[in-house]
């Protein structure tokens, strides 16, 4: 699928506006808890780069989400920097540890990078307790919150959400343009034969390194935003489930889906407090059998849900007709989050 | 002087458990290519099970046997329910579904037994022995006599069997043993059983050394993953001497490394994997394969 029609395409259109309505729709509190799914969503977007556009799988997201909250929470603690200031150091910041992280395996197949990444986000909160100098230990680190500016007519949460917003719009746009450009053509072809692409000329550790990076600086953009939206952060926030929680948002909304990446954050935020209401092992079961089922059936996720065997259906007939890609969108496909 | 042997001894018995989870992943990476991060958690609902057969009343050497069958038709269930349609996909969608094999296993043994810690039965007697000052324990003792035997059993198999050889022919070319008339379906199958078998071996082992619940198997299951990386993926025999090697490893490092301590000990597996990735990507025993384009 291609990047700039994605954009453009329905799924988009629609959770996009209901992001727009949200204010006037859902209570303060309610709009607290869909700005952090907006966190958590911009760093699906990068699990959406490196695991649907370049076929390489991370499960260590959560961890770099981390790096990028404490990144912005130790840069308004220790130089009393402006946490929105710290926004871009920490992407940057996170985008250096992951590269670190990444090159060994990336040189290898997609599992290796699997293997290293899962030992990662295991040893993330301890490293984090062992750090207890900087990273403040078990108690964690306290940041001051942004105000809303005296103009600003609504509430603070009304204006944390606006910042979220602001944010996941830049990096859909900094994503899209990405993808629609060399960059975007080059992950494809390495992510539908590396061999190939490889005789072409093309850079595979490169290219994947290059993916790596974009999509670790996306997951420490959203982990800072993550930090000024809660105020507070402590290594309790990114055991490692958080990496694996991440995936499966990606997995459920669709990995190649921008949009399907924040109706997949909006599951993973809302769907456990759900549950656990009724049993708090019936969120695990659901995700499980959700992760599972999902591949089977749904490879697309929640952003091509519905047109799944019709679709498929239709994209026979337009092959036939020479038009080899079809867009896989349809409206209304949010009748079933 | 002392003090090193005793961790030597103490790394070599975890370094055991370790090794045998990550021979049930080798196990099923040689058979069908894929790294199962469900491994653990299938094998923790085993020993859960082995568990309440022994809270029942079922004496524990019978409960083991019982649930060790019991843990092979997990295996094959979970491969033709759950694998076998997704084996001709990438490897990023296998990957994503043995995750979620991970968080549904996790989930249910959360389900049917609760989060409180259950202790396991001992299978060893207590007590153990000074060597020149070093504690060897009847229960170290016993983890690496059960490793060798899981080792030499194995091996057996695999070597001198008929069923053995159709194994691993079948784990080498599927093609090609199709023509000879093995049924490859089956031998993946049979390799699903045996590893779910091998991996509730380790978590009955592990069992009485720590508590049972259901996120017991986590850690271990890193550390497998490295042994794994360690030994070379496709080398049973790898899977051994790594896992006894991060299991010394670790032992040595949380104690003479004063960085790493008691609360880091984590990063070495993480070491241990990056370090074999740069130097030998295939692992000390793995054989490296070409790739026809």
């Amino acid at each position: 699928m291609n990047g700039t029609r994605m954009f453009q395409s329905a799924p988009a259109v629609l959770v996009a506006s209901v992001a727009l309505c949200l204010p006037v729709l859902a209570p303060d509190f309610m709009l607290f808890e869909f700005s952090i799914a907006v966190s958590y969503g911009i760093a699906i977007l990068g699990l959406n780069l490196l695991l649907g556009f370049s076929g390489q799988i991370c499960l260590a997201q959560g961890a770099l989400f981390g790096i990028g909250a404490y990144t912005t929470a130790i840069f308004n603690v220790n130089f009393g920097m402006d946490p929105i200031v710290t926004l871009p150091f920490a992407a940057i910041v996170t985008s250096l540890i992951g590269v670190l992280i990444g090159l060994p395996a990336l040189r290898l197949q997609g599992l290796q990078l699997a293997i290293v990444t899962f030992g990662v986000a295991s040893a993330f909160p301890q490293l984090l307790l062992k750090m207890d100098s900087i990273t403040g230990g078990v108690t964690g680190l306290a940041i001051d919150q942004p105000m809303a500016p005296r103009w600003f007519p609504g509430s603070q949460e009304l204006w944390l959400y606006g910042l979220s917003l602001i944010c996941a719009a830049a990096s859909v746009f900094m994503l899209s343009r990405l993808l629609r450009g060399d960059t975007g053509r080059l992950l494809r072809a390495l992510r539908d034969n590396p061999l190939v692409a490889e005789s072409l000329g093309v850079n595979l550790t490169k290219g994947r390194l290059a993916a790596f990076a974009a999509s670790s600086a996306l997951a420490g953009l959203g982990g800072g935003l993550f930090c000024i939206l809660n105020g507070f952060i402590s290594p309790q926030s990114f055991l490692p489930m958080k990496s694996i929680d991440i995936l499966i948002g990606g997995i459920v909304g669709g990995i190649t889906s921008m949009a399907g990446a924040f109706i997949g954050a909006v599951f993973i935020v809302f769907v456990p407090g759900w549950t656990t209401a009724i049993n708090p092992a019936l969120g695990g079961l659901i995700y499980g059998l959700c992760l599972i089922a999902m591949m089977m059936v749904a490879r697309q996720g929640i952003a091509g849900l519905p047109i799944g065997r019709g679709l498929q259906a239709l994209k026979h007939l337009f092959n036939k007709k020479g038009l080899s890609r079809v867009s896989g969108a349809v409206p209304g496909q949010l009748g079933g989050e | 002087m002392v003090l090193f042997f005793q961790l030597l001894i103490d790394g070599l018995a975890s370094g055991a458990i370790y090794a045998s989870l990550a021979l049930a992943l080798v196990l099923i990476f040689r058979a069908t290519r894929i790294v199962n991060f469900g491994q653990g958690e299938m094998a923790t609902l085993s020993a859960y099970c082995a568990w309440q057969l022994c809270e029942w009343g079922v004496p524990i050497a019978l409960s083991l046997l019982i649930v060790g069958a019991a843990s092979f038709l997990l295996g094959v269930l979970v491969f033709r329910a759950v694998i076998k349609p997704v084996s001709k996909a990438s490897t990023e969608t296998v990957v994503v579904v043995t995750l979620g094999l991970f968080v549904f296993f996790q989930a249910l043994c959360l389900w049917l037994w609760g989060a409180d810690q259950r202790a396991f039965p001992a299978m060893f007697p207590g007590g153990g022995w000074d060597i020149l000052g070093v504690r060897v324990t009847a229960s170290t003792l016993g983890i690496l006599l059960v490793l060798l035997c899981l080792a030499a059993t194995m091996g057996a198999i695999f070597r001198f069997t008929r069923l053995g050889l159709a194994m691993r022919a079948s784990a080498y070319s599927s093609e090609k043993s199709l023509l000879v008339g093995i049924r490859v379906e089956r031998m993946l199958m049979l390799g699903w059983g045996f590893a779910a078998t091998t991996g509730f071996i380790a978590a009955a082992l592990v069992g009485p050394r720590l508590f049972l619940s259901p996120t017991m198997m986590m850690p271990i299951l890193l550390y497998a993953l490295a042994s794994a990386t360690l030994g070379g993926w496709d080398s049973p025999l790898g899977a051994l001497v790594g896992g006894l090697i991060v299991g010394v490893a670790e032992s040595l490092g949380a104690t003479f490394l004063p960085f790493i301590g008691a609360d880091l000990r984590v990063v070495i597996p993480i070491a241990v994997t990056l370090v074999i990735l740069l130097v030998r990507p295939v692992g000390l025993f793995g054989s490296s394969t070409v790739v026809k384009v």
